[in-house]
């Protein structure tokens, strides 16, 4: 839904490529337990608290971006760059910066589409950043920290190299694209609940998380097949 | 590989396909929105008299007092009048299945349960109940109107109904009044909108408030007994609308709908009551009818063409018919309109002049014989009259006056024949037939004294099928499509819009498949905002088919042209590079973007209405609930804004020429005065200075148009790069345009939509701050976000795809006598305000790029002729806008032809499709006043190359100080004036549509 996000203050750009890489069946392994929180969050929404997206959309998004959130900055951490330069510690104090500075990000470019604003919606606008944030947002800058010109490469100009950046920057983009594509159902008259921001708005990016996902793991394998044929 | 188009070419399939388009759009309006010719007048005592007759002179009827009248109605007529007083019970949305039941079966049982006297006068005979099919749309007004004139309205009447909702046309009401009947009127008020100043006494409820099932019906009925009581009136209506709402807020199965019709049960036996009791005590006979406007579908809802909602009822109580059984009661069908004839004969007043309806049969028994022949007889001569209207005379030319009763018709022999042929010839057959078995009728009665009833009875099924078939034919010519023209019409829309995509594409091709490019075409072509421009139309035409869409259209618009904002943003960002550091121009780009992103939201935050969400906040509302004296004051401050962003705008291009000078203190003046005029404005529109108005008028444009015609001349003494200086021209004239656009939409709008014009001026010097030289975005891609902004601004200043928000309060500024023209001019323009702005700054746009490209432009294209270079420049701005229009006219034509049996049709498409029309209208005048600005140059440029040719001739030396541009010209003299005879061609193509 949003573009805003290549924004972010001019860095220092360390251009050495120092990561850890990823194998396929572990990009398959994250993505399930990113995606397993997810269900294990509506779960707790419904079963423990009995509230969904629909009857609390603030309660649930809080809900679903706290349990997602510790476990995409324990995982995406591993990953940072330069690890012998920047401790653990260190990338997960960014990535809560990140949370942070994405979640405003992701405000403004929703009210720049024409998210309502108000008191009423204030809270739920919040939380459905905080989400978005995290899909989008943390696990880049745990793993990049402020570097521009890493930033640049995987997003803007999505020239990704290693399993870890296809990772980050296809379920990024799946959420914002799904989240666009959820607010279409907004203006109908059909009269039903979901149609409220930002439920519909929600579902969307979750399920263009989710196909991000799938589409990143496809690319993954098959351009590792690719590889491996050229290098046989 | 096709071969380049030349401009000439270009401009002629332009126009052609502009005129094919118009050709197509005309033929298809008038198909799908037939407008019926109507009598104009009231029926009076010539329609007592043969239609062939000449028109004896009335000389005083006006002047015959009321009574007198009445008598020589009475007299004129033959049919001598049994009642006195009419109670016109109308309940509103009451399907006739509630009452009468369906397919000849009982109503359903909890109906029946709920209305026991109703079905119990029904069982004994008393009443007698029709089926009254009502015509779509089925709402109230149309439907009241069709009742008491008996005329089907075309959408077209009610659409452009702005200045009146008063009924003019001739109708029951008003020729009761002409007798000097009394009349009340108790419910809804939509019957005091349509007969202003005729009910003596009236108490108006309103249909707005859809959730008060109860308190709507309760300040109806508390008038009943008080009004049945006195005896000074002749005309009683009742207008029930609570049946309506609980239809409205839970469907037909609503719990609430047994205990309404229950209620309506009660006012019926009531009223009956009364009725009979006054009937017993010998003082004159009360007719009860009942009535309902329109049926609902299961959910309630109403509007549409379906057999549920058009299923309405006519109940008539105390006609003393003898009817049979409960069968015969029930089972009957009419149409809503012969309720206007058959009243007009009961009542024994002239059948209003536009009807189409018939005399209900079965209304008629209680009147003797010769009064039911006289009676069908009165209604074949009004439909006759309406129909000689829409038929040559030639078909009636047989016919003379009174010929049927002397025998004497020509060519018309007083046989009896089958009735064959065409329509129309049929309808004269028809006609002659069931006049000449009356005429043989009366004879015989006058010889034998005794009438045979064979005789009788042949005459009444011969005037009985003339009147139905005749009803039909006239009913279908207002409501018919007639295919032929819808797909004439329809596939010329289409051409014109293949002519118009294949033109874009071609110029396209040629623009971008240049080797130059070539190296970085995928780039070009790929680029996101290039896809997200083309997806956008697609976008449109697919939503388009949903009706709530199109009510929402609002939405889409600010949600597209917001994503185009953040493309280009991505874009920016994009190109972002560190290294270089800080840099001023693209700072300058970031900042315009942002306030593109900024002033967007605004203005869709300021109007958000649309149609089905009109009770959310917005700023709008927020400012007028905090007062108006905070309007005002924001009036007055974004006046300023806009006059000194405009004068900021006239002097950027660093000009010193007099005439810049000139052109700032005429819309100094008229600035002063739009502010002088908005700070003595006060609540009321009609205090606003009529001198005022007209002087800014003036004013206004004579600084546009002086700017257009004095500009080019003084760029002729320069001696600067001869492009680089016509651009500043452009560019100059462009914002003269533009702000004088937008003084004038300060004068015109609304105070409160003083702010959306200064963030519209804004949006566009934001867009023009975007073309500097090192621009990536395309420049058709830009061109097509203008026109997106444009329609964006369109709704954020309120409007919507309703007719009902269009501003007709500002339409009487500076209009000192009535005029429908001018106003409907400014009305145009105030609607219009933002697209008509947005087409305008494209002059201003040409002019920058211009500038901004001519070194470039001149290098690109040294090998080719400046007429190239013209029609490159000209193309994209006409030709984008132009087709943008013509995807968006051709895609929703074909939606309305596919939706035309929706529920919807006629209260969201068809306004959809006028709002459709008027954007095309204001595209085409956008686009002419695009392609004629830049004819100035071309005049000039002629002149100029005829002077460098002689100075050629008599000088040696190829320009040495005579610039770019005139150095190319001499070095080219021949090839140069060549192309600029084909711009002069071109523009004046554009001219000649």
């Amino acid at each position: 839904m949003e573009e805003t996000k290549k924004k972010k203050k001019p860095g220092t750009s360390v251009g050495v490529s120092g990561d850890v890489s990823i194998s396929a069946l572990g990009a398959f392994f994250v993505h399930l337990i990113t995606g397993l929180f997810l269900a294990v969050g509506f779960w707790v929404a419904r079963n423990k608290y009995s509230v969904d997206l629909i009857s609390d959309p603030s309660f649930t998004l809080r809900l679903l971006w706290s349990i997602e959130f510790p476990l995409v900055v324990i995982i995406y951490s591993s990953f940072r760059k330069n690890p012998e330069k920047c401790s653990y510690s260190k990338a997960v104090g960014r990535s809560i910066l990140g949370l942070i500075s994405g979640a405003f990000l992701n405000v403004m470019g929703a009210i720049a589409l024409g998210a309502p604003i108000g008191m009423q919606y204030l809270p739920k606008t919040i939380h459905w950043s905080f989400l978005m944030s995290v899909f989008t947002f943390v696990p880049a800058t745990a793993v990049y920290g402020a570097s521009w010109t890493d930033w640049h490469r995987v997003f803007a100009s999505m020239k990704p190299s290693g399993n870890i950046e296809y990772m980050i920057f296809i379920p990024a983009y799946g959420a914002m694209i799904g989240g666009w594509f959820g607010a279409w159902p907004m203006p109908l008259d059909w009269e039903r609940p979901w149609q409220e921001w930002p439920i519909s708005v929600s579902y969307g990016a979750i399920g263009g998380y989710i196909v991000g996902q799938t589409v990143s793991l496809s690319l993954i394998t098959f351009l590792r097949k690719h590889k491996n044929l050229k290098v046989a | 590989m096709t071969t380049a188009m030349t401009c000439t070419r270009l401009t002629i399939y332009t126009v052609a396909g502009i005129f094919l388009q118009v050709i197509g759009l005309s033929i298809f309006v008038f198909g799908f929105f037939p407008v019926k010719p109507t009598l104009s007048g009231v029926s009076d005592l010539e329609s007592y008299r043969d239609p062939f007759c000449d028109s004896a002179p009335n000389p005083n009827e006006s002047e015959l007092h009321p009574e007198k009248l009445r008598l020589l109605y009475q007299e004129l007529s033959g049919i001598s009048s049994k009642y006195d007083r009419l109670i016109l019970m109308v309940i509103d949305g009451l399907p006739a299945e509630f009452v009468l039941g369906k397919d000849g079966q009982p109503p359903r049982k909890a109906w029946k349960e709920s209305m026991p006297y109703t079905q119990s006068l029904l069982a004994n005979g008393d009443a007698i109940g029709y089926h009254a099919k009502a015509a779509p749309p089925t709402v109230t007004m149309p439907r009241l109107k069709a009742m008491v004139s008996g005329a089907i309205g075309g959408f077209l009447d009610v659409a452009f109904n702005f200045n009146t909702q008063a009924l003019l046309d001739d109708n029951l009401l008003g020729q009761f009044f002409r007798i000097g009947w009394k009349m009340v009127m108790h419910g809804d008020e939509t019957w005091l909108k349509l007969f202003p100043g005729l009910f003596m006494r009236h108490d108006s409820v309103s249909s707005f408030f859809v959730k008060d099932t109860v308190q709507v019906d309760r300040n109806v009925s508390r008038h009943l007994p008080n009004e049945l009581n006195n005896d000074d009136w002749n005309l009683l209506i009742l207008h029930y609308l609570g049946l309506d709402h609980v239809g409205h807020t839970g469907g037909r199965n609503s719990p609430l709908m047994a205990s309404k019709l229950k209620e309506m049960d009660d006012v019926v036996r009531t009223m009956h009551l009364k009725a009979t009791m006054d009937h017993s005590q010998d003082e004159g006979q009360t007719l009860l009818i009942i009535v309902s406007d329109h049926g609902m579908t299961e959910s309630g809802n109403h509007g549409g063409s379906s057999y549920e909602e058009t299923d309405s009822l006519m109940l008539f109580i105390g006609l003393g018919s003898n009817i049979s059984d409960y069968a015969a009661a029930t089972n009957n069908v009419a149409f809503q309109v012969d309720l206007a004839p058959t009243l007009a004969i009961l009542f024994g007043v002239p059948i209003p002049k536009n009807n189409v309806g018939v005399l209900v049969p079965g209304t008629l028994d209680s009147l003797r014989d010769y009064e039911q022949l006289r009676a069908l007889e009165l209604n074949s001569w009004q439909l006759l009259r309406l129909m000689q209207a829409q038929l040559p005379s030639s078909l009636f030319g047989g016919f003379s006056c009174n010929c049927f009763l002397y025998g004497a018709c020509e060519g018309l022999g007083s046989d009896i024949n089958e009735c064959f042929g065409d329509k129309e010839k049929q309808l004269i057959c028809l006609f002659k037939n069931a006049a000449v078995l009356h005429s043989i009728w009366k004879s015989k009665k006058l010889i034998e004294s005794s009438s045979s009833m064979e005789d009788f009875s042949r005459a009444l099924d011969a005037y009985n099928a003339f009147l139905k078939t005749a009803s039909e034919w006239l009913a279908s010519k207002t409501t018919e499509k007639p295919v032929l023209l819808l797909g004439l019409g329809v596939s010329a829309i289409l051409l014109s819009c293949v002519v118009c995509v294949t033109l874009f594409l071609s110029l396209f091709k040629e623009v971008y498949h240049e080797p130059k490019d070539r190296v970085c075409r995928g780039s070009h072509l790929l680029n996101s905002e290039d896809v997200f421009v083309l997806a956008v139309p697609l976008i449109f035409v697919i939503s388009m088919g949903s009706s709530s869409m199109v009510e929402e259209e609002h939405y889409i618009w600010h949600f597209m042209v917001a994503t185009f904002y953040l493309l280009l943003l991505f874009k920016t960002a994009k190109s972002f590079d560190f290294s270089k550091g800080m840099n001023i121009l693209r700072d300058y780009k970031l900042g315009s973007i942002f306030s593109l992103l900024i002033s967007g939201r605004l203005l869709k935050g300021w109007h958000q209405g649309g149609v089905n969400w009109t009770y959310l906040p917005d700023i709008s509302k927020w400012l007028e609930q905090v007062g108006s004296g905070y309007v005002k004051r924001i009036q007055l401050i974004s006046s300023f804004i806009v006059i000194s962003l405009g004068l900021f705008t006239l002097f950027r291009t660093r000009s010193k020429r007099k005439i810049v000078c000139v052109l700032a203190f005429g819309f100094t003046t008229c600035g002063f005065l739009i502010l002088l005029h908005a700070w003595r404005y006060q609540d009321d529109m009609f205090e606003v200075s009529t001198v005022t108005a007209k002087l800014i008028y003036l004013l206004l444009s004579i600084s546009a148009i002086g700017a257009a015609l004095a500009l080019p001349w003084s760029m002729l003494n320069k001696d600067k790069c001869f492009l680089a200086e016509a651009g500043d021209c452009l560019y100059l004239i462009g914002s003269a345009y533009t702000l004088s656009w937008c003084l004038l939409q300060l004068l015109l709008q609304q105070p409160i939509n003083s702010v959306p014009i200064l963030l519209l001026l804004i949006q566009i010097l934001a867009i023009s701050g975007l073309s500097s030289k090192d621009s990536q975005v395309n420049e058709w891609v830009k061109i097509a976000a203008l026109y997106y902004m444009g329609m964006a601004g369109h709704f954020a200043l309120g409007n919507s795809n309703t007719l009902a928000t269009i501003d007709v309060a500002g339409a009487f500024i500076g209009i000192s006598s009535h005029s429908t023209i001018l106003s409907g001019i400014l009305m145009f323009m105030i609607t219009y305000a933002s697209p008509m702005l947005f087409l305008l700054s494209l002059v201003m746009h040409i002019g920058a790029y211009l500038r901004n490209h001519s070194h470039s432009t001149i290098s690109a294209h040294r090998d080719t002729n400046l007429g190239e270079a013209l029609k490159l420049r000209l193309g994209f701005p006409c030709l984008v806008p132009l087709c943008i229009n013509s995807i968006l006219l051709t895609a929703y034509t074909v939606v309305l032809l596919l939706m035309r049996n929706h529920l919807f049709v006629w209260s969201v498409f068809s306004p959809k499709y006028l709002y459709v029309c008027a954007t095309t209208l204001c595209t085409y005048i956008g686009v002419f006043v695009v392609a004629v600005t830049p004819k100035r140059f071309i005049f000039l440029l002629f002149l100029v190359i005829h002077a460098i040719s002689f100075l050629e001739t008599t000088l040696i030396g190829n320009g040495t100080c005579l610039g770019d541009g005139a150095a190319l010209i001499v070095t080219e003299p021949a090839n140069t004036c060549r192309s600029w005879f084909c711009g002069g061609d071109a523009v004046l193509m554009v001219l000649g549509d």
